[in-house]
């Protein structure tokens, strides 16, 4: 029962950070390799806040999702952006956005590294107040409540915005094909930055409620993290945000059972398994449709 | 000149590695395959050479032969397995291959040495013996940029109906790539493990990804010129830039972003483009224009046009 508490809460940081990376996959089509290192460095300015003065948990959420916003935002702008209008078509634009990403990750990365000398960092002084109930023998503590309010309703949110309302609507549209709806007046590049903000803000949330989960994360956390969301987005199928959860939870769950079978080791390789797994065998994902754009 | 191949020896050894990795992740971008199973190739080919050193004694020739000849058969496979993949599914899936390649060798028990690695592994392997295979691995890769055999890998790459409507055997070359990829890599980490006389977590990290590409992007994608650019670059630039320090990841972030968005065929290709554009300024310059000139001019032009790169530019709309 123990173990079920802390995969579901370990399920719902894994949707908030791949619900952004999911929303910007399968709508604008920009697979950010950049996110993992955005969710970090969100989490590292929150540390470094906390250095100079005391600030309460929900002013360093606050910080890292402005700070996560702002460098997804820039850097959609800056090199995502600059990529898709020097590329000739949409699949070479795909691997150099890959390869952008890389290069983007990499700065941010060196940058926490360096300050932090390479040791992991927390929010130590704000993890005092986080409280931990006892409830039949199971422990829970308040930042897992959050963890899991916060991400259900932001995944329920979102799916049910993408398909309500007008915006929603001209997001999808982009996904399916991103020519039409430039016909048909939409302004791909302003949703493209709204989506971007959003994610990155997303991916700030997720590491200030993991970093408080852990104790502390590394420069290093936001790679692996990556990878898993990736599995995660896969799983479920590009596009659907119902399929995101599950990939999320499903992945949560493994890895408990992996973890709880073998000790720590071989816990990574689950979701390099999974991704495989699932693209062979059902390259759609679980609730993916037939691909609509053809590679 | 013996004293600069003394004090340098190990960067000198370090760059011909770092060209057949890059080798091993560039061969399959040529036949438009995003693969990363280079670098798990890499890997594999590391503690296998390790392990026949080690355990069978065995000399460094047949050991490089052998782990090549085990990591084709395993691009093989891979490819066989992944071949249905596009994009960046493939990318992925080729990550997670790498990925997985690591967690192995992290828990591989006594063949792999678990976090700790595995040491000593002394060979007879010579610079003579290195330079050879290295020399071979890059003539033999020359050989597909020439002729007919190069126009057909445009095709595939560029048009994979379009190669297919001609006769070409798409599905062959794709796997082709694969297991080219898988040797060369293979034979890459051999020749690491054999000059390091060790083998470790490092050698299967996914920072070796993010080197292997670094090199390839900013030397250049579309011949081994760009590889060996590349490797060159990134083998030397520490050394040379003493002044980046402990600002170096930081550097080659800024590097990789800023090729990747503006320089999309690397530094080759920007020669190519520089040395295309100075010759047709001459010939328009050249008050007489005689026949010989411009038809010189139509067969570089025709030559070019068979490699055309994949994100040619196209006027901002």
């Amino acid at each position: 029962m123990q173990e079920v508490v802390g995969a579901v809460s370990l399920g719902s940081i894994y949707l908030m950070f791949a619900l952004g990376l999911s929303a910007a996959w399968g709508t604008i089509g920009i697979l950010n390799f950049a996110h993992g290192s955005i969710f970090m460095f969100s989490v590292f300015v929150s540390h470094q806040a906390l250095q100079v003065t005391d600030i309460p948990i929900v002013g360093l959420a606050l910080i890292a999702v402005v700070v996560g916003a702002l460098l997804s935002f820039l850097t959609q702008a800056l090199a995502f952006d600059q990529i898709i209008k020097r590329s000739a078509n949409e699949h070479a634009a795909e691997t150099r956005i890959l390869i952008g990403g890389i290069g983007v990750a990499m700065i941010p990365l060196a940058i926490a590294a360096h300050v932090t000398k390479n040791s992991p960092f927390g929010l130590q002084s704000a993890a005092t107040g986080i409280e931990v109930w006892q409830l039949g023998g199971v422990r829970i503590s308040s930042v897992q409540v959050a963890t899991i309010v916060c991400a259900l309703t932001i995944a329920a949110a979102l799916g049910v915005w993408l398909r309500r309302s007008r915006q929603g609507l001209a997001l999808r549209s982009l996904g399916v094909d991103t020519e039409v709806a430039s016909l048909m007046g939409i302004d791909r590049r302003r949703l493209a930055w709204g989506t971007m903000a959003f994610a990155g803000g997303l991916a700030g949330l997720a590491g200030i409620l993991l970093t408080l989960n852990l104790g502390a994360i590394t420069a290093e956390s936001g790679d692996s993290l990556l990878i898993k969301a990736f599995a995660c987005v896969v799983l479920g199928g590009v596009g659907s945000t119902l399929g995101v959860v599950t990939g999320c939870f499903m992945l949560a769950f493994a890895e408990t059972w992996v973890l709880t079978q073998t000790g720590g080791l071989w816990v990574e390789a689950v979701s390099f398994g999974l991704i495989f797994a699932v693209l062979l065998l059902r390259p759609q994902g679980i609730f993916g449709r037939e691909e609509v754009r053809r590679v | 000149m013996t004293g600069f191949y003394d004090t340098n020896l190990v960067l000198i050894q370090g760059t011909l590695v770092a060209v057949l990795l890059a080798l091993s992740v560039q061969v399959p971008l040529r036949f438009g395959i995003f693969s990363l199973a280079g670098v798990g190739s890499y890997g594999i080919g590391a503690y296998l050479s390790a392990n026949l050193v080690l355990r069978y004694e065995m000399a460094s020739v047949p050991t490089i032969v052998l782990t090549g000849l085990v990591t084709a058969i395993v691009g093989l496979v891979l490819g066989l397995v992944i071949y249905r993949l596009g994009g960046l599914y493939l990318a992925m899936a080729t990550i997670a291959f790498d990925l997985m390649v690591a967690v192995v060798a992290l828990n591989g028990g006594e063949w792999t040495g678990g976090p700790v690695g595995l040491f000593g592994i002394f060979s007879d392997l010579t610079m003579g013996i290195m330079v050879a295979v290295v020399a071979m691995c890059v003539v033999a890769i020359h050989l597909t940029e020439r002729g007919k055999l190069a126009r057909r890998i445009t095709a595939v790459r560029e048009d994979i109906e379009l190669a297919s409507s001609v006769g070409t055997n798409v599905r062959a070359y794709r796997l082709a790539a694969f297991v080219v990829s898988g040797f060369i890599g293979g034979v890459a980490g051999s020749l690491n493990t054999l000059t390091r006389y060790a083998v470790g977590l490092q050698d299967v990290s996914f920072h070796l990804v993010i080197v292997a590409l670094t090199m390839i992007i900013v030397g250049g994608a579309l011949s081994w010129r760009g590889a060996v650019i590349g490797a060159v670059l990134f083998t030397w630039l520490p050394e040379v830039l003493a002044f980046v320090g402990d600002w170096q990841e930081l550097v080659y972030g800024v590097i990789v972003a800023l090729a990747g968005i503006f320089l999309p065929t690397g530094l080759y290709g920007l020669w190519g483009r520089a040395r295309r554009r100075i010759t047709s300024r001459r010939d328009k310059s050249s008050t007489v224009g005689t026949t010989k000139s411009s038809s010189d001019q139509a067969g570089h032009h025709s030559k070019t046009a068979a490699h055309p790169s994949p994100d040619r530019k196209v006027a901002p709309r």
